[in-house]
Formats: C-alpha cells, structure tokens, sequence
C-alpha cells in the first residue's frame, strides 16, 4: 500500500517532466512548487524529533590525510530505549567522549557498542528512553528519481539542516548504498535521506567504490554524489551489532582469474589455506557459476554478491569443475590467515636482455634453506617444479608461491646436460640477510651502443609534473642487464643529496643499481598527493634503462619513510620492497599477497626515542607474515644508517628475487 | 574546484530542465528575469596569485547605488561595473561595513534609471527547506554583456556562522542563510538569494571553509542585517561600527587553578579536558569536583580541549557564576563555581593558538 502511494507520487511527477506542453501555460490547479517545498518541511518536521546532535571531546586531529573535522555531526534514534546510529566518519578520530543532544535538548554521554565495517555505521548507546523512532522506508518501494531529503543537525540552530535532491541510483557500492544528489557532507554524515511523506531511507556515509576506510568518499562532499545505507538493512543487522560485536565485511579466501570484469568467467584463481572456501573444497580453476542464488556470468557480479555479505553469513556457491557441478554451503569470515610466503632458497641468475628462457638456472643458494638441504647447486636449471614446467623465474616464483609452507616438492632440474630431481620441504622466508651476497656481475657494454642514456649523476624535471628529481646510474651501465631502482624518499627539509651520493654511488656500482631521488614540492615535507609524481618517475626510469621489475624499492629515513610506507600500499604492483629507516609505521598495512610480493628492511638506531616502536612496527609486519628484516644500530640515536648497514641494506636488495 | 565547477553546472542544467518544463515555466522565468535585471558585475582589483579580479553587485537605488561584498576587488580607482542590459559604467566605493562584509558602491553616471531592488517591501525570510535562488557573477563565466548565472537549492539552515570563535574565518558573525547549493564561488560574493518568487533573502558571501568540519560552507548574509547600514551609507549618515577589540589583545581574565583545578598536561592537540587534581578548600573541591572529571561545558559551550577550556576560561566576566558539565563515569553532573570579581588588569595576555587549518588548495 505503502510503496503503491510512492510510487504514484513519482508517475505524477514523471508525467509533469515528459508533457511540458500540456501544461505549458495552463494555470496549473494547485501550486505544485509551493507544495513540495511544504512537503519537504514537514517531512523533516516528522523526523526531526530522532535526529539527534553528536558531539566529540578529544581525539586525533588527523585521519590519514584528511583533516577531521571538531564540528557537531548527526546520528539517527534506532530504538526507543536509547541506540543511535550515526557514520562511523564521525568517530574516526577515536574521541575520548561522545555526547548526544536530543531533539528536545536533552544531552547524554553516549558509548560506542558496535561498528559496522562494511558499510561504515557506528552504533551509539545512551541511557535514555522513550526516544522516537521514525518510520522507515520500505526498501522495495525506492525509485530513482524520487526525493530524497538530507537532514542533519551540526547547526546552533532549533531545526535540523536540510539538502534536498533525488535517489540518483540504488545498489551502489556492491549493492550497499543507494545515491543521492542531495548535498552529503560532514554537516550530514550520520544523519537520515528522508523521503517526501517523513519516512527514513537510509543513513547518510561517505564511501568510495575504490577505497575502504572510515574517510573514504569524503572527497565527494558537496559534489553531488552522497550515498546513504538503506535504513532497512540497518535494521536487519541491529541486533548483531548490538551485542556488541563489530560487524566484518565477509570473506570466503579466494582470488580470481584476473581477466575483463564485464566479460570474463569468475575463474578461481587461489584458494587461500584454512579460509572457508579451502575447508568447503574448493579448487583453482573452478568457475563459479552461482552465489548466493544468483546467476554469475562475470567477474563484476561475484564482487556485486558479496558486497553485502558480513563474516557469520553463509552462502550457497556452485562450481563447475571440469564436467562436474559442485555446490557448497560456506560460511564467511571476517579475518582470513594470512598468507605466508613459501620460500625454496635458490637465487636465480638474471636474464640478460634477448635471451630465451628454458629453466631457471641458480645464481645462488641461501644457506641452510631448503635447496642447501637438498643439494641444489649453483648453475643447475630448474626446469619442472612437480607437475608445473617452469620457464623463467617469475614461473617459478609463481608456482613456489602456491605451495604451502611444509609442503615437500619435487624439484625437476638439468645439471651438466643430465636431468635430476630433487626433493626439498619448503620453508618460509628467512628474516636474515646473510654476511656475504655474491653479486651478478655487469661488465660494460661492448662495443658502447650509440643510443645509451645518461649515466652519473644527473637533475631532471618530470614532463607534467611540478616536482624534480636528481639520480646516479653507474657510469658502466649495461642495457643488456635489469638493473634494481632504487627511489630514495627524503625527510622534511632535507633532501640529504650529498651524503646519499657518496654513501650509495659504490653500493649502486656493486649491486646493480639505479638510484633516483625526488624532490618534495614544499621543502617541509612529502605531501600525499605527491605519489602520482613518484608513480611517473618509476614509469619514467622503467622506460629509459633496463629496470628489473622485482627490485624496485623505495627507501626512507625520519619522515620521509611515511610517504614511503604510503607510496608502497598504494602501488603494490610497482614496488617490491621498502627500506625504512629511523620510522615506525603509522597506517595499517595491507593483506600480505602471493602474487604481489613485498619485503622490508627496518633499521634503528638503539638510543633512538622511536626504537621501540620501530621494533613494534617489525613484529606487526612480521604477524602479517611479510619478509621483514631488521637491523638494529648499536649506541646510534635517531641518525641516517651507517656504511655497513647500508652494506646490508644493497645485500638485501641484491637478493628481492630469491625464490 | 572542479567538483564545484561541475555541480554548479549541474545546477545550471537543472534549472533549464525546471524552466521549460514545469506549469509555473512562465513566473519562476519572470522571476529570474527581474532578479538578473536588478544584478550587475562588479570588476576591480586582483587577477595575480588566484586573487580573483571580480564580483557581483545588487542595485538597491534607481539613481545607481549597488551593494557589493567588501573585497580585495573594490581596492582600485579603476572599479567597473556591467549593467544587466550590458552597459559598463565606472564605480567608486561610496561606503563599507567590513564587519558585514558590505559595500556600497556608486555608480558614476546620470540618470541611469535602473531597475532596482526595495528593500523595504522584497525582502523576506525563509527557514530550512525553502527553495531558493542564487544569482552570481561566479567563475566570470557570464562573459561581455551576458547576464549572471542562476542556481538552486534551498536553505539548509538559517543559524549563526560563529559556532565558537575561530570556527570560520569571517568577518561576518552573525545569523546566515546556508544553502545547500555551491552558490558561493570566486566572483559569487554580492550576489544575491531570492525565494522563487524573487523576493530578497541575503546577500551572497564569501568563500568560507567551517574551520570545524573543514568543509565549505555556502551562506548569505540576510538582506534584513544589511538594509539599514545600506540606505544610511547612501544616505552619508553612516558611521562605521567599533570592532571588538583584537583576539590577540584579549587577556585571559582566568585561570583554571585561580578555581582549584588542575588539568591532565596538554601534550596532544586535543587533550581532553580533564581534571587531574583538585586544590583543597578551592571552589572547586566546594563544588563537588574530582580528579578524572572530564570538563564537557563551560557556561554551555563545549569544551573539546584543555586549551579550549583554558582559553574559554580567560574570557568569562568576573563577577557571577561559572557553569561546568562534567562526565564522571556515564553519568554528567551540572556544577556551579562562584566567580570572583576581578578588576580587568591584565597580567600577562594570552595568544590564542589559531587551529591549524588544512592546507588544501581550491
């Protein structure tokens, strides 16, 4: 009955958009503009007693970069006897008390009870009763198109602000939010999208469609563009969320086939160890046909069923694995183990330029890793790791990395023209970096090709950027071999370009590398925006010398290491290690991944006020199971590494591709 | 920047969309017809460092006299305006309220004979959710002799700008219509917002960032505030209002400990305000106070630091009685402190640190 009324509210208003030229001139019966605008009033008046005022005492000032706002926000009464929920935006500043003011004045402390990470939402708590709970929407009634009211409460004023626009789409964000061109910022994050007759669509949350955090999307404010989480699926969700418990986007543990979204099958790809989909069977190179009951053509669709999915749902996938189709139940979770990276210990010798590849041959063996064990020697080529042909190393890496830690292989190799296999139990990756590294060694080109870009040291701009850089290639640059890149990250203030030249030029000359040093624009310090100029220099350096794609690094000292730490989760598929120095971490660092390899080189000074926390920052990577070596400066305070720990820091550069 | 170009030309869409197609085409296109007649382009100083060289003006007397906001652009002897019907005429400024962001401008040529505004019988007001229109020389997109731009929304919010001193960067502080269109844009300042029946609500502002929630924020001045100094510039009977004095002139009158309270050291930007031990036989042991009582209130402003409490602390009268709200547990406990007459001899005075502000460029 409900949504029949909605509906034909929008036909009308439909009919009047299409047939301007009946009406035109006609005086129209009633005055339909003066209508709505008193529409829109008493809609809000309806809801305005449950639209409640937030305020926050203490907290962080900044959250990642976007500076957190002080200002009052907005929450809306879920329950009569005293739940409140509001965006999860407004506590991102973890205050250290929060405080709701009621519609009739009324102020209380509030307890935070439960997020909902998936859709951002906070659910508060005050002692209060007899509040007034509005009336919701019902979810199959939302048409775009239709108004929708924003309100919020972040004025000293009596009556709550208003933004009016309509539902410019439903099912954004994987099926989370609908959208609305009502004006959504932080003077309304929190507060409801009413609709024209008082009743509550949703709850008004930045969100973005490529980021996830609590101030993603706030770049949108005012734009335009807001997103509100239906107050339906609120509902279904509070009586999880008020135990208490923080509500987990739900993950199943498996990677896809990467391929064209819109046109690909949904082809697994991996499974990850001791994730639901692991326990329920399935397999690398099953096609998921269905989730959820519904039909999966395209990749995009998979990530469409899940986006609405918590860690404790469960869910009906069916498979087809080769003729067969297998159906399974899985529950998801909310955190999956992470993935710990399998390690072999051989150093494969670097292709030259041109040079066809049949096996892996052995630069190396690391000591006392599994290949020492299995008396794989220097020089053997690996050509078959059990049943997979290995070519290259990137091969090789790639079926290594989806073995699990323990497991015994069978390592297929040609030595002195015979072919031998080995066995050997895989280990995970060593945290150490060992005394010596035999490094691969680049003679000079003979003759010197004509077309050789600049070696030594040079300044250069960036076409379409602002910034500069300065940078050293060692003066026998051979474009036959891959060099590593090294991309050093100043502190504030100080580019510190004297002493990186003369403390790098001979580790650059022994390990094959190429250093490049960019400039802040503002001497003070990196400022975020700054990595699109940072991702143009590796592309630029990439395309004039001969770059090894595994040895790319960025390296820190003191602050410079934040926008380092930034520049390496941003562009996981760029960099391949990053060597901090003198800096704990301050952000969360992203899922470990297989396919997308990073390891780190941590060093401190021991009389450094940060060395404990930089000694933290070690162990929580280490948790995450990523490759972290660690190198303490005996009696140094917070001061640049000395020669032999930059010694270390080439040796550990010098051996990113192990496998 | 681009966010705003493109919603307001969204806005612009919008309204040819409603123009054409809705049964009162005829009164809202009459409507923005008069508005646009009555609304000029201002031109003076700027145009180095992203200072904008324009603005916009309402004429409020057939003789030529236009209101303008109070801006870097009126700084030159070479101020031009364009007329709605395209003429350009030479200006100078005749009077200015700084502290309302106000400027009466004259027109330097006879018998113009200009539609204008009355501000006695077009002016109204509106409360939250009432449609209305924003007319602006904004971006200098209306180039040579085009009218200015038209967008819509409607008011979000009539409340004062000021929520707490150094919330907005403004010289004007009183009650403001906030819209929830992006009506204010470089140039957009002196133009005007009318209900779609084209009556007089405010007086565009200026770009303003809420210090608070760093965003944004899209106000006009209400013409009710402006009208009076308006026709008493235009008059030559105006005189200018006395400033508060200075922030930074301003001594802070008390200290926590002149009441028995000590705070927790200030060592973040936002400690809180809590109490970390109360002097014996202070006021503020008499009142009941204890050590990890957060301060929320003073005098029912909240208190979201121990600098925000210190500095509201310095500038409470003396004499009468001090009002705090503090949490203990979950429970918050109203308190009252006497305070003591104090003669206004300042010891040392107390800068005021300004919040830092983003350093976001537009």
């Amino acid at each position: 009955m409900m949504a029949k009324r909605v509906s034909g509210g929008i036909s009308l208003w439909l009919a009047i958009v299409l047939v301007p030229s009946v009406c035109f001139g006609q005086q129209p019966p009633l005055n339909l503009e003066s209508l709505e605008e008193q529409a829109f009033k008493e809609a809000s008046a309806v809801v305005a007693p449950s639209v409640v005022r937030i305020q926050t005492v203490g907290g962080l000032d900044r959250v990642g970069r976007v500076l957190t706002g002080t200002a009052a926000t907005t929450g809306v009464v879920v329950s009569a006897d005293g739940y409140v929920i509001s965006s999860a935006f407004n506590f991102a500043s973890r205050p250290a008390s929060v405080l709701v003011t009621l519609a009739d004045g009324r102020r209380f402390p509030a307890k935070i009870i439960a997020n909902d990470r998936a859709r951002m939402l906070t659910l508060l708590k005050i002692e209060a009763v007899g509040l007034s709970v509005p009336k919701v929407a019902p979810r199959d009634g939302f048409r775009v198109g239709q108004w929708a009211i924003a309100m919020g409460r972040t004025y000293e004023s009596p009556l709550p602000n208003l933004s009016v626009g309509i539902i410019s789409a439903l099912d954004r964000i994987w099926g989370r939010a609908l959208q609305t061109d009502a004006k959504i910022s932080p003077a309304n994050y929190g507060g409801p999208l009413v609709d024209i007759r008082g009743q509550v669509i949703g709850v008004l949350v930045p969100l973005s469609q490529r980021q996830a955090g609590k101030t993603a999307g706030v770049e949108w404010y005012d734009s335009g563009i807001g997103f509100a989480i239906p107050m339906a699926d609120i509902l279904s969700t509070l009586p999880r969320l008020k135990t208490g418990t923080d509500l987990l986007p739900g993950l199943m543990g498996i990677t896809l086939k990467a391929g064209n979204v819109y046109a690909s099958a949904a082809i697994i790809d991996r499974v990850r160890f001791n994730s639901p989909a692991e326990k329920a069977g399935l397999q690398p190179g099953d096609v998921i046909t269905t989730l959820d009951e519904q039909p999966i053509r395209r990749l995009v669709q998979v990530r469409n069923a899940l986006g609405n999915k918590y860690a404790g749902d469960t869910i009906s996938v069916v498979v087809r694995r080769g003729e067969k189709s297998v159906e399974q139940k899985i529950q998801l979770i909310g955190k999956l183990e992470p993935y710990t990276p399998t390690f072999l210990g051989i150093l494969p010798a670097r292709q030259k330029r041109g040079e066809a590849a049949t096996g892996v041959v052995v630069r190396g063996i690391l000591p006392e890793s599994p290949a020492a064990a299995a008396m794989i020697r220097p020089g053997d080529k690996v050509v078959q790791l059990d049943e997979t042909p290995v070519t290259d190393s990137a091969g090789l890496f790639d079926a290594i990395s989806r073995k699990r830690v323990g497991a015994d292989v069978t390592v297929h190799l040609e030595r002195g023209g015979v072919r031998e296999t080995v066995s050997a139990k895989l280990a995970v990756v060593p945290n150490q970096v060992p005394a010596v590294l035999e490094s691969q060694i680049i003679a000079a080109p003979e003759p010197k090709p004509p077309d050789l870009p600049a070696t030594g040291r040079f300044n250069k701009d960036l076409a379409g950027h602002d910034n500069n850089y300065w940078g050293y290639v060692p003066e026998n640059y051979n474009p036959a071999h891959g060099y590593g890149l090294v991309v050093w990250i100043h502190p504030g203030s100080d580019t510190m370009e004297a002493d990186m030249f003369d403390l790098w030029k001979p580790i650059c000359e022994r390990r094959g590398l190429i250093l490049v040093g960019p400039r802040a624009k503002e001497i003070a310090g990196w400022n975020l925006n700054e990595a699109g100029f940072i991702e143009a220099l590796v592309k630029e350096v990439q395309q004039k010398y001969n770059i090894d794609d595994q040895r790319i690094v960025l390296h820190g000292y003191s602050d410079g290491c934040r926008f380092a730490y930034h520049l390496a989760f941003k562009y996981r598929s760029l960099f391949r290690g990053v060597a901090a120095s003198s800096e704990p971490l301050k952000v969360t660092p992203p899922e470990n991944r297989p396919d997308l390899r990073l390891q780190f080189f941590l060093s401190c000074g021991d009389k450094d006020n940060l060395y404990r926390r930089v000694q933290q920052t070690r162990n929580r990577l280490a948790g995450m199971k990523f490759p972290v070596t660690f190198s303490t400066l005996a009696g140094a305070g917070h001061e640049y590494p000395t020669i032999p720990v930059l010694d270390a820091i080439g040796r550990w550069i010098d051996m990113l591709d192990r496998i | 920047m681009t966010n705003r170009i493109l919603t307001s030309s969204f806005c612009l869409l919008w309204i040819c969309l409603w123009g054409s197609s809705i049964a009162q085409a005829q009164s809202i296109q009459a409507t923005i017809r008069r508005v646009q007649q009555r609304t000029v382009k201002v031109f003076g100083a700027g145009g180095i460092r992203r200072l904008h060289a324009y603005s916009t003006g309402f004429v409020v007397s057939r003789q030529g006299h236009v209101a303008t906001i109070w801006s870097h652009v009126l700084d030159t002897e070479e101020l031009t305006v364009v007329l709605a019907d395209g003429r350009k005429v030479r200006a100078k400024v005749l009077g200015a309220e700084p502290q309302l962001d106000l400027a009466v401008l004259e027109l330097l040529e006879k018998d113009l004979e200009l539609p204008a505004w009355d501000l006695e019988a077009e002016v109204t007001d509106a409360g939250p959710g009432t449609r209305v229109l924003g007319f602006s020389n904004m971006f200098r997109v209306a180039t040579g002799d085009e009218m200015v731009s038209v967008l819509h929304g409607v008011v979000a919010a009539k409340a004062p700008l000021t929520t707490r001193r150094g919330a907005f960067e403004s010289s004007y502080e009183g009650t403001a219509f906030i819209v929830d269109a992006v009506t204010n844009n470089p140039g957009a300042g002196g133009g005007v917002l009318t209900t779609r029946a084209g009556r007089l609500l405010g007086m565009i502002g200026k770009e303003l960032r809420n210090a608070e929630s760093n965003t944004w924020v899209n106000y006009a001045v209400p013409i009710s505030e402006l009208k009076q100094p308006i026709r008493q510039i235009i008059a030559g009977k105006y005189r200018a209002r006395q400033r508060d004095p200075d922030e930074t002139n301003v001594v802070a009158r008390f200290r926590p400990l002149e009441f028995g309270i000590v705070l927790v050291p200030d060592v973040l930007f936002r400690t809180p305000a809590f109490i970390d031990a109360v002097q014996r036989g202070s006021a503020a042991a008499r009142a009941g106070l204890q050590p990890d009582d957060l301060i929320l209130f003073i005098n029912g402003d909240l208190v979201q630091s121990c600098r925000v409490f210190k500095q509201s602390l310095g500038r409470i009268d003396s004499g009468g009685v001090l009002k705090l709200t503090v949490r203990r547990g979950d429970k918050l406990l109203p308190v009252e402190l006497p305070v003591p007459d104090k003669p206004d001899e300042p010891d040392t005075p107390d800068k005021p640190e300004k919040p830092a502000t983003a350093g976001d460029t537009k």
